[in-house]
């Protein structure tokens, strides 16, 4: 009985304290916004919001914000579109093609984004489009379709077929079929796989580093080059921003879906 | 209309189903097009380049010489001290962060599991948020809590745990703890969605025949979790060798091969080292991935549930 009880606090003391970890990084990222000295300190000893007024007065951040919703509003439709269709085409399948297709859009994956970055830039400054938003939404879209394509194919799975077919008996075409059998029942997931596809773009930084110039640099990138130089709390301020979008982020989509059923399709 | 259930005569069934078969699949084929042009175009086209210049020779004025063939940057990858004191240092730090992350996400992917209500999903919710947070912010949040003057040493000077502050950041530990933090939501949730599909029978069964709880988990839970611990150490493993963020930010001198062939691609512009460089570290990793899944199915064999 007394052993169990020991048990029990440590595992307890134990997950809490991973919990910790998990989140105090980020707690510590928020806080730091608010320390009115130019230095970078956890606790603040003095609250101020000098710093967020200092970032809306700064052309390079907000222009570097402008720029990060276009390109993941682009990674965003291109991902979604990719992703809804191919996953779809894969449940109609009996062949082999989706057989290829799953690895094929896994493994980018895997592969560290730097060998992923290099390549990239390689291949878009010989294609002459290097430094352009279209280069770094394509890289963003390798990065964001399999997030959309595997969330789809387990929305497809649980599907019911029959109704598809119903409609087509009822004299409904492909597309009809599509937009009043399917889409209804596939909405929530489509609308998750988008939200995630846009997060991912939002926050990706290394393949954005090596495809971006001084007009197409992203949040992450200006946040990445400002900390090589010193540590700015600058960056604190940006950080809070993009905690609190990704935040915002889970809590539609655990209202879309759950909580739940939203950690399956990020593993 | 192409698709009909309506009940057809038995000979115009035979001739109607399979082509009505066939253009279901046609269909499907026009579908998953457009995915597979896009990969083809994206990411094998990108990497039969990248190779392509990796066999070319340098240039002094350009980026590499287009047109010839050459195995320098090769020779360059191979005799360079510098170079491959960094892949060592690449793998070492995939090792040792691979090792921690995945022990760390088996207790926790567990204790999600055992986890009920609002618990479960603090549990949950504190391992999607940093998973859906940029890089940079992930790994400057340790600048604050691990430098010399830092959070954490503050504490331990305060407890008297330690006389002088330690230099955890800039250095390799703090490498280490920022590359197990990128890595570690994703392992957790790739072990702990086989958990999530495990019955919890089978380890209350264990229980009420003798086992201890910790025999019980490493006996039961961790063996059928295998597939989910197969995954969480290669993604753990390919992420820390190739890690870019972390050491970017928090290593004091030694520099990884991401820095270094970061330098050569874009400060030396010496494309045709910088591409070898990434083609032998894939190589390397790929063939060690592989070494690592087999050795794993092997210890997980017998377990196979998933």
């Amino acid at each position: 009985m007394h052993r169990e009880t020991v048990e029990n606090a440590a595992f307890r003391a134990g997950y809490l304290a991973i919990l910790t970890f998990m989140l105090l990084p980020l707690a510590v990222v928020v806080a730091t916004s608010f320390e009115a000295s130019g230095q970078l300190l956890f606790p603040p000893e003095n609250y101020s919001l000098v710093h967020y007024r200092a970032f809306f007065e700064e052309t390079r951040w907000l222009s570097a914000f402008d720029n990060s919703l276009l390109v993941g509003a682009g990674t965003t439709v291109v991902a979604t579109t990719l992703g809804v269709t191919a996953a779809f085409g894969h449940e109609l399948d009996d062949g082999r093609t989706g057989q290829v297709l799953a690895p094929l859009v896994l493994v980018p994956l895997l592969i560290p984004p730097i060998i992923l970055g290099i390549s990239m830039r390689v291949y878009f400054v010989r294609a002459g489009l290097n430094a352009s938003f279209l280069s770094i939404i394509l890289a963003h879209t390798l990065w964001a379709t399999p997030l959309v394509y595997f969330v789809m194919r387990s929305v497809f799975s649980r599907f019911d077929w029959q109704l598809l077919d119903a409609a087509k008996d009822l004299g409904a075409g492909p597309l009809q079929s599509f937009a009043y059998a399917v889409l209804p029942n596939v909405k929530h997931g489509i609308f998750v796989g988008a939200l995630l596809a846009f997060i991912v773009s939002l926050q990706e930084f290394v393949m954005a580093l090596f495809l971006s110039s001084h007009s197409t640099e992203t949040i992450p990138v200006v946040a990445w080059t400002a900390l090589r130089q010193s540590l700015d709390p600058m960056v604190s301020v940006v950080s809070t921003f993009l905690i609190l979008i990704s935040i915002i982020a889970i809590v539609v989509a655990t209202l879309a879906t759950n909580l739940e059923w939203l950690s399956k399709q990020l593993s | 209309m192409s698709g009909t259930h309506s009940p057809l005569p038995a000979p115009v069934a035979r001739v109607w189903e399979p082509l009505r078969k066939r253009s279901r699949s046609k269909r499907a084929l026009l579908l998953m097009a457009p995915l597979l042009v896009f990969e083809l175009l994206l990411f094998v086209a990108p990497f039969l380049i990248l190779l392509r210049i990796s066999l070319t020779s340098g240039s002094t004025d350009l980026r590499y010489a287009a047109g010839t063939w050459s195995l320098d940057g090769y020779a360059e990858v191979f005799t360079s001290g510098v170079l491959l004191d960094a892949i060592v240092y690449s793998f070492k730090l995939g090792l040792i962060a691979t090792a921690i992350t995945v022990s760390i996400a088996v207790f926790y992917a567990y204790a999600i599991w055992r986890a009920e209500g609002a618990l479960k999903s603090a549990l949950l919710f504190s391992v999607i948020l940093p998973l859906l947070t940029t890089l940079v912010v992930k790994t400057y949040a340790f600048r604050p809590l691990l430098s010399p003057t830092g959070t954490v040493n503050d504490v331990l000077l305060s407890l008297n745990l330690v006389s002088e502050p330690i230099q955890f950041v800039p250095g390799t530990i703090g490498v280490i703890v920022g590359q197990v933090y990128i890595v570690l939501p994703y392992a957790v949730l790739a072990i702990y969605s086989v958990l999530s599909t495990m019955d919890w029978g089978i380890v209350e069964a264990a229980r009420d025949l003798g086992a201890s709880r910790p025999r019980s988990v490493l006996e039961i839970v961790v063996p059928q979790a295998m597939p989910g611990i197969i995954v969480a150490t290669v993604i753990s493993f390919a992420w820390s060798v190739g890690a870019y963020a972390a050491p970017g930010l928090l290593a004091s001198q030694r520099v990884p091969f991401a820095i270094e062939v970061e330098k050569r691609l874009l400060s030396n512009l010496q494309w045709e080292i910088a591409t070898a460089y990434a083609v032998v570290m894939l190589l390397l990793m790929v063939a060690s991935i592989a070494v690592l899944t087999v050795t794993l199915n092997y210890f997980g064999g017998e377990f196979e549930y998933a």
